[in-house]
C-alpha cells in the first residue's frame, strides 16, 4: 500500500509540474491585468504542435523543442496585449468590463483551437520522448522524461520566481499587481508591462505543452480540457496569486493522483471542479487568497 | 402612431421569413431552421441571465443537457408524452437553476463565470459516467420524438418545425415581456448595472437573481427538451464547455440585453455556421471565433444595436429626451 501510495505521488508531482506551469501563468495575467485567458490552453496546445514540428517534421534534436516551443508561443502571446486587449480597453473606457474580456479571450480560443484543427487535422499526434529509458526508485519507475518534466517545469519557475524577485521588469509586474494606477505614476510603462505579462504567461503554458508532448498525444483540443482544470487550480489558490496558484497545482494533482485509489479514475476529472466550488462557497479568496477590496 | 406600422412590419417580416422553409419544404433547409431554432431559444435564455441581470453563465450548455436529458429519460422510463417529457425537463431545470443560483448570490464576475464552467463540466462529467441513467457516452436514444406527428416523413418535419417554432417563439416573447413590460425587467436591469445601490433602492437583489436563474435555466433545459425529442438522440457532448461557448457567441453577434437580439443572432450565425459547411467543418468554428472577437470590440452591442437609419434614431433619442425619459 505504501509502495502504491508513493508511486502515485511520482505521478502526482510531474503532473503538478505541468499543472503549475500552466495555472501560474493564468493566475500571473489574471493579477497583472484582470482578464483571465480562457485561450491559454491553446498556447498549451500550440506548444505541443510545435515539439511535434520540431522532433518529427524538421528531424531537430529533441532538446530544441523545449526552447522553441518557449519562444513560439512568448511571441504569440506578445501579440494578444496591443491585438485584442489593448483596443477593447480603450473602447471601454473606464466603463465595467463584464464579461466581455472572457468573451474576447474566449473568441481566440475558438480561432486558435479550430485553425489549429485546420492545419494540422484532428489525428491524435504522438511525440517520441526527449531521452528514452527510465530512474529505479526502488519502489517503482519513472520514464525518463517524467523526470526531465518535472526537472524543466521546476527549473522554469524558480527561473519565473527569481525573474518576479529580483529582475527590475519583474518588480514592474508585482507592482502592476497591486496597484495599476500608482505603478503608473512612478512611471511604469502600463501597455509594455500587460504585453510582457501575457507573453511570459503563454511562453510557460507553451513550454508545458511540449514537456507533457511525449506523454500525452498532440490534438487540437488537448489544452482546453487543462484551461478548465487550470481555473479550478487558480480559484483554489486565489485568484491572482502566484504562489497559491504554485501549490493548489501540487495539492490538486496528488489528489487526482492518489484518487485512484478510492474512485473510479473515470470520476477524477470531477475532483477539480468540486473543490473548486466547495472553495468558493467556504473560502472564495482562495486558500492563501487574501479579500479583495 | 409611427411605431405601431413598424411593429407591424416586423411581425410580417418574421412570419415571412418563418413560413419560408415550409414554403420551400426542402428537408435540409427545414432541418437547419428546426435547429437554428432551438439554439435561438438557447441564446436567449443565456440572455436573460447574462444579458439583462448580469449574471454570466459559461455553462450554459449544462442546463441544455440536463433538459435534454430529462426529456429523454422521462419518456424511455416512464413512456411519457412529449409534452409531459418538456414540462418535466423545464420543471428539472429550474430546480436546478435554482439551487446552482444560491451559491452564485454569493460570487461575481469571474468567479461566477468559472463556477458556472465547472458546473457545465460536471454535468458533462455525470452524463458520461451514470450509465444505468444516461446511458454513458453513447447516451439515450429511441425514446420517440414529439407526440402524435403524422406518418409521412415530410409531414413530420413540417410539424416538427412548427412545433419548435411556436415553443421558442412563444418562449422568447414571454421573457421579453418580462424584461420589458414587468418590474423585473428593471430591477434585473439594475442588479446588472450596481448590486449594492439596487439593493439600497429597495430591490430584493437576492429573490430576482434567483428568479434570473430559475426562468434562464427553465427555459435553456426547454430547448433541450425540444433538440432530445427532434433530433431523438442525447449524448454528453451537448453539454460541452464549446456548446456554451457557442451560445455566448450567439447572443453577442445579435446584441446582449435584448432578448430578441440574441434569437435572431443564434438564426443567423447558426445559418452561417451551416452554410460554412460547404467550405469546411473546421472554418465555420473560426468563423465563429472571429464573430466573437470582432463584435465584442467593435460592434459591442450586436446586430440590435446597429441602426440602419441613424437620423431616426436621433429623432427617437431627441423625442425621448423632451417626453423626459
Amino acid at each position: 500500500m505504501a509502495e502504491e501510495i508513493l508511486e502515485f505521488l511520482v505521478i502526482g508531482f510531474v503532473l503538478g509540474g505541468i499543472y503549475a506551469l500552466f495555472a501560474v501563468g493564468i493566475t500571473l495575467i489574471f493579477g497583472v491585468l484582470d482578464v483571465i485567458n480562457v485561450a491559454h490552453g491553446e498556447f498549451f496546445t500550440l506548444g505541443g504542435y510545435t515539439a511535434f514540428v520540431t522532433i518529427v517534421a524538421l528531424n531537430l534534436p529533441p532538446a530544441a523543442s523545449l526552447p522553441l516551443a518557449l519562444a513560439v508561443t512568448f511571441v504569440l502571446g506578445l501579440a494578444v496585449y496591443p491585438g485584442l486587449i489593448s483596443p477593447l480597453q480603450e473602447r471601454l473606457g473606464r466603463r465595467a468590463s463584464g464579461p466581455l474580456f472572457l468573451v474576447l479571450t474566449l473568441g481566440l480560443s475558438t480561432v486558435m483551437q479550430n485553425t489549429m484543427l485546420a492545419i494540422a487535422g484532428g489525428e491524435y499526434l504522438t511525440v517520441p520522448p526527449l531521452v528514452r529509458g527510465s530512474v529505479d526508485l526502488k519502489f517503482t519507475f519513472v520514464s525518463n522524461q517524467r523526470v526531465i518534466i518535472f526537472v524543466v517545469a521546476v527549473t522554469a519557475l524558480v527561473a519565473l520566481f527569481l525573474f518576479l524577485r529580483w529582475h527590475r521588469q519583474g518588480a514592474a509586474i508585482r507592482a502592476v499587481m497591486q496597484n495599476p494606477d500608482a505603478a503608473q505614476a512612478v512611471g511604469i510603462p502600463l501597455p509594455a508591462i500587460f504585453t510582457l505579462t501575457i507573453g511570459l504567461g503563454c511562453g510557460l503554458a507553451g513550454l508545458g505543452g511540449a514537456l507533457i508532448a511525449p506523454l500525452f498525444n498532440v490534438y487540437p483540443a488537448v489544452g482546453f480540457s487543462l484551461t478548465l482544470k487550470a481555473f479550478a487550480i487558480t480559484i483554489l489558490g486565489g485568484l491572482g496569486n502566484v504562489l497559491g496558484a504554485l501549490i493548489a497545482s501540487f495539492v490538486i494533482s496528488n489528489v487526482e493522483a492518489l484518487s485512484v485509489l478510492v474512485i473510479p479514475s473515470e470520476w477524477s476529472n470531477a475532483i477539480a471542479f468540486g473543490l473548486m466550488i466547495l472553495v468558493l462557497l467556504v473560502r472564495p479568496q482562495g486558500l492563501l487568497g487574501r479579500r479583495r477590496p | 402612431m409611427k411605431v405601431t406600422g413598424r411593429r407591424f412590419a416586423i411581425v410580417l417580416l418574421a412570419a415571412l421569413a418563418a413560413a419560408l422553409p415550409l414554403a420551400i419544404s426542402h428537408p435540409f433547409l427545414l432541418h437547419i431552421a428546426t435547429q437554428a431554432l432551438i439554439w435561438a431559444l438557447l441564446a436567449t435564455s443565456w440572455d436573460l441571465l447574462s444579458g439583462h441581470t448580469g449574471q454570466i453563465s459559461f455553462g450554459h450548455a449544462g442546463f441544455f443537457a440536463i433538459g435534454a436529458y430529462a426529456a429523454a429519460i422521462a419518456s424511455a422510463r416512464l413512456g411519457v408524452s412529449s409534452w409531459a417529457g418538456m414540462g418535466f425537463a423545464c420543471a428539472t431545470t429550474a430546480l436546478v437553476g435554482l439551487i446552482v443560483g444560491f451559491p452564485a448570490l454569493r460570487l461575481r464576475g469571474h468567479y461566477l463565470a468559472l463556477v458556472t464552467l465547472g458546473f457545465g463540466e460536471i454535468v458533462g462529467l455525470v452524463a458520461t459516467n451514470w450509465q444505468d441513467l444516461t446511458g454513458g457516452p453513447f447516451g439515450l436514444h429511441d425514446y420517440g420524438t414529439f407526440s402524435g406527428l403524422p406518418v409521412d416523413l415530410m409531414a413530420q418535419r413540417q410539424i416538427s418545425y412548427l412545433i419548435v417554432l411556436a415553443v421558442s417563439v412563444a418562449t422568447m416573447l414571454l421573457l421579453w415581456w418580462l424584461c420589458r413590460r414587468t418590474d423585473a425587467g428593471p430591477a434585473f436591469h439594475a442588479i446588472r448595472e450596481d448590486p449594492i445601490l439596487a439593493e439600497s433602492l429597495g430591490i430584493d437583489t437576492t429573490s430576482y437573481k434567483l428568479l434570473a436563474f430559475t426562468l434562464s435555466a427553465a427555459a435553456a433545459g426547454l430547448s433541450g427538451s425540444l433538440y432530445a425529442y427532434y433530433i431523438q438522440l442525447v449524448s454528453p457532448t451537448i453539454g460541452s464547455a464549446g456548446n456554451s461557448a457557442l451560445v455566448i457567441g450567439m447572443a453577442v453577434f445579435g446584441g446582449i440585453g435584448t432578448t430578441w437580439g440574441p434569437f435572431v443572432g443564434a438564426l443567423l450565425l447558426y445559418g452561417l455556421i451551416e452554410l460554412l459547411r460547404f467550405v469546411g467543418v473546421v472554418y465555420n468554428l473560426i468563423a465563429v471565433g472571429l464573430v466573437m472577437v470582432v463584435f465584442v470590440i467593435f460592434v459591442p452591442r450586436g446586430l440590435a444595436g446597429l441602426r440602419l437609419n441613424p437620423q431616426r434614431r436621433k429623432l427617437r433619442a431627441d423625442a425621448l429626451r423632451r417626453q423626459g425619459g
